[in-house]
């Protein structure tokens, strides 16, 4: 009989894999995607050109002016008619609108950014705080912080009537007072009155030096804002807050609230892009909020609680990590979509000041000229918004698919 | 012996928009330190809600616990603040969960992880902690665990991420290590491993485990005390000898009467408890488990009846009728 040995038994996991990182897959699908690749193009070759020509390339457009090349057709090759290379054209006043073209690049990329940036902090932060707190009980201080926050975010509209600030900060301070008195009345009607009353009664009284509609306004205003306050202290309360004031802002046409904060803030491409990354809060909070709900159900922020870790860094360390791939699409999607606004916001005459270069408001200048034949005019700076556009567009679909966890393979 | 974990009459509530959910209906019992606790119970019988209650977790809104003690080597836990309670989470009582595939963070490595939990309550260098995280990994039996830590969770298999789990969960030597179904997504031979570990590790570490599954098998094995749960409440209690030897309740030894045995002739049909758990928003006043038992009387219709010990002196049963049911046996 032939001897058994028996093999030595090792414990081998097959699972294991080649060690590949979260962020190098997604960027391995990305680039494997042409269109993808193409939007990755696209978008470098703006952002290269714009960043170069700001910083290599002087430019300045108060003084560039030459009425002998009014509205001069492209031209490759100097001739006498006209004596220097301008392969874009000139337009009214004579500019070379390739430079203007590659110049406003700079303007439209810091538009981008900047009015992204305002709707990603302030959208994320509020998405952030009203999804966690939806299902998790508050400490006191993160209470005090809510509540402080729900009445700054109510004091805006305040604010903007009596165009006075600092109102902001009394309905903030209502807030933190609702949330520190939280024993205060408890559960009775009467705390709902004396913080309407409270709340009325300090809005109103600033809002009196401006005038007495002003101040009623505010006042009703401040009312509701006091009676919210007083209600009692959870997390699904500010969640709901949060989202009916986003709501609000949502149910005004984008572009339309664009030129009314403008029209307030007065005209220029840095009021221009407050007023765009204003509009864009709302995304962002609903898309941040929608997906740290759906993480706060995951078992790993239980488990990351029943260690023993604080509320703020299970947000920041937990959270954040797993929201971000929504979050990455809409902000390169947002980017597209703030360049147009802004070129909008420069085509009505409300965003960049004239000489400053701005492909909308290049629009705007020339668009009259078109009859005439001047089609360069129009054509360069129209194609620049459009391949920006395109470029970001393709990129954030690139993004999407590459991000998309069910295609994790 | 001093218990390390008591609990009384504890409440648990959640506050939805179709009623009151009594989950957890005044749950009393108390934990040795160094004992094996196996809870068990079919789902939504309150198991697990009582665990996050005791750990205070319990999702707030819309759930709260309305009404108990738990005292955790002396302390009241639940007069502590958050962040009291906080340094009791990992370092005092640690908590594994049921589902490996979700409980850990997928955007991070399993190293990285560990080193968190251990940094969160221990004074240690990022060196030191991650040299901890590699023993700890090796001690829960994961091979190559040094080369393991730059894993992402999604790099090992489910067997092998709850053994990271209990790793991170034994991070800090905790003193009672709740294990909520910690088994139950895993196939039998994994689960089989596991409960050898852990029970390895207890000798090893000492420290009082409380096993909660709808396991009996699992829990016949491993544990030294059962609470047998129904409707949110403990109906019958005791050692493990004398639940499986000397059942009392028509819940437990309907339960034990539906586990298949080895032993049985082919063919034989297995036995089910007849009827489903009561709904917890609308308790009845009676036995919980009247409805469904078969030796139902009238007292058992109008009146519920406390959890009483029986000649057994840790062995107790809340049946009014316990008595009569052990004579027809």
């Amino acid at each position: 009989m032939a001897e058994i040995i028996p093999e030595e038994i090792t414990i081998t996991d097959f699972a294991v894999r080649e060690h590949r990182s979260l962020w190098g897959d997604a960027w391995r699908r990305l680039i494997s995607s042409n269109t993808a690749r193409l939007g990755m193009f696209i978008v470098a070759l703006f952002v290269l050109s714009a960043t170069f020509a700001h910083y290599f390339w002087e430019y300045e457009p108060k003084k560039d002016l030459d009425y002998s090349l009014k509205l001069k057709p492209p031209t490759l090759v100097a001739n006498e008619e006209v004596p220097s290379v301008h392969i874009f054209g000139t337009d009214k006043l004579g500019r070379d609108i390739f430079r203007r073209v590659v110049h406003g690049g700079w303007n439209s990329l810091r538009v981008g950014i900047v009015a992204v940036g305002i709707s990603l902090f302030f959208g994320g932060l509020i998405g952030l705080f009203s999804g966690f707190y939806e299902n998790i009980n508050m400490t006191f201080m993160e209470r005090l912080f809510l509540f402080g926050l729900t009445g700054l975010m109510m004091g805006v509209l305040a604010a903007w009537i009596a165009a006075q600030p600092f109102q902001t900060f009394l309905l903030a301070g209502l807030g933190v007072a609702a949330a520190y008195f939280d024993d205060f009345y408890k559960g009775k009607p009467l705390r709902m009155v004396i913080f309407a009353i409270a709340g009325a009664v300090i809005i109103t009284i600033p809002a009196l030096f401006v005038g007495s509609t002003v101040a009623l306004i505010c006042g009703g205003w401040g009312l509701i804002t006091g009676a919210l306050l007083s209600r009692p202290l959870e997390g699904r309360f500010f969640s709901n807050v949060m989202m009916r004031l986003m709501d609000i802002v949502l149910s005004f046409p984008g572009y339309l609230l664009a030129i009314a904060i403008v029209a307030f803030l007065g005209p220029g491409l840095e009021k221009g892009m407050i007023a765009i990354g204003i509009v864009g809060i709302p995304v962002y909070a609903r898309l941040t909020r929608s997906a740290v709900l759906a993480v706060t159900q995951k078992e790993y922020i239980l488990a990351a609680q029943s260690v023993g870790e604080a509320h703020g860094r299970i947000i920041f360390r937990h959270v954040t990590p797993n929201i971000l791939s929504p979050v990455i699409v809409q902000t390169t999607m947002g980017l597209a979509n703030a360049i147009l606004s802004a070129a909008a916001l420069g085509f009505l005459g409300l965003g960049a000041i004239p000489p400053e270069p701005e492909w909308g408001a290049m629009l705007g200048d020339s668009y009259r000229y078109l009859t005439s034949g001047a089609w360069w005019a129009v054509l360069f700076p129209g194609l620049a918004i459009m391949f920006s556009v395109l470029g970001f567009n393709l990129l954030g679909d690139g993004l999407r698919d590459a991000l998309d966890p069910k295609l994790r393979t | 012996m001093n218990p390390i974990l008591e609990i009384k009459n504890l409440k648990t509530r959640f506050f939805t928009t179709d009623g009151v959910v009594k989950a957890v209906n005044d749950v009393s019992y108390s934990m040795e330190d160094d004992e094996i606790l196996g809870v068990v119970g079919e789902s939504g019988c309150g198991k697990s809600v009582h665990a996050l209650s005791i750990m205070q977790l319990v999702p707030d809104p819309p759930g709260k616990i309305t009404n108990g003690e738990i005292f955790f080597e002396g302390r009241d836990l639940l007069k502590l603040s958050e962040k009291e309670m906080r340094t009791v989470r990992g370092r005092d009582i640690a908590m594994i969960f049921q589902d490996p595939m979700t409980s850990l963070n997928p955007v991070f490595t399993v190293g990285f992880q560990l080193v968190e939990a251990l940094r969160l309550h221990n004074d240690i260098t990022k060196g030191d902690a991650r040299k901890r995280a590699g023993e700890l990994l090796s001690l829960v039996g994961i091979p190559g665990a040094e080369n393991r830590l730059n894993d992402y969770p999604h790099q090992f298999s489910g067997g092998m991420r709850q053994r990271a789990m209990i790793a991170m969960g034994l991070s800090c030597e905790p003193k009672l290590l709740i294990a909520d179904e910690p088994t139950t997504a895993l196939d039998v031979t994994i689960q089989a491993q596991i409960i050898d570990l852990v029970k390895r590790l207890q000798d090893e570490l000492g420290m009082a485990i409380m096993w909660i599954t709808h396991d009996l098998g699992v829990v016949a094995e491993m544990a030294d005390h059962i609470n047998v749960m129904y409707a949110g409440s403990i109906i019958e209690t005791g050692k493990v000898r004398d639940i499986y030897k000397n059942t009392k309740h028509p819940y437990t030894m309907g339960l034990l009467g539906s586990l298949p045995r080895l032993n049985d002739p082919p063919g034989v049909e297995l036995i089910s408890i007849p009827g489903l758990p009561p709904d917890l928003i609308a308790l009845p006043k009676a036995c919980t488990f009247a409805a469904r038992c078969s030796y139902r009387n009238e007292k058992c219709l109008a009146e519920r009846p406390p959890l009483e010990k029986t000649e057994g002196s840790d062995h107790a049963v809340a049946c009014w009728r316990w008595e009569e049911i052990a004579g027809t046996k």
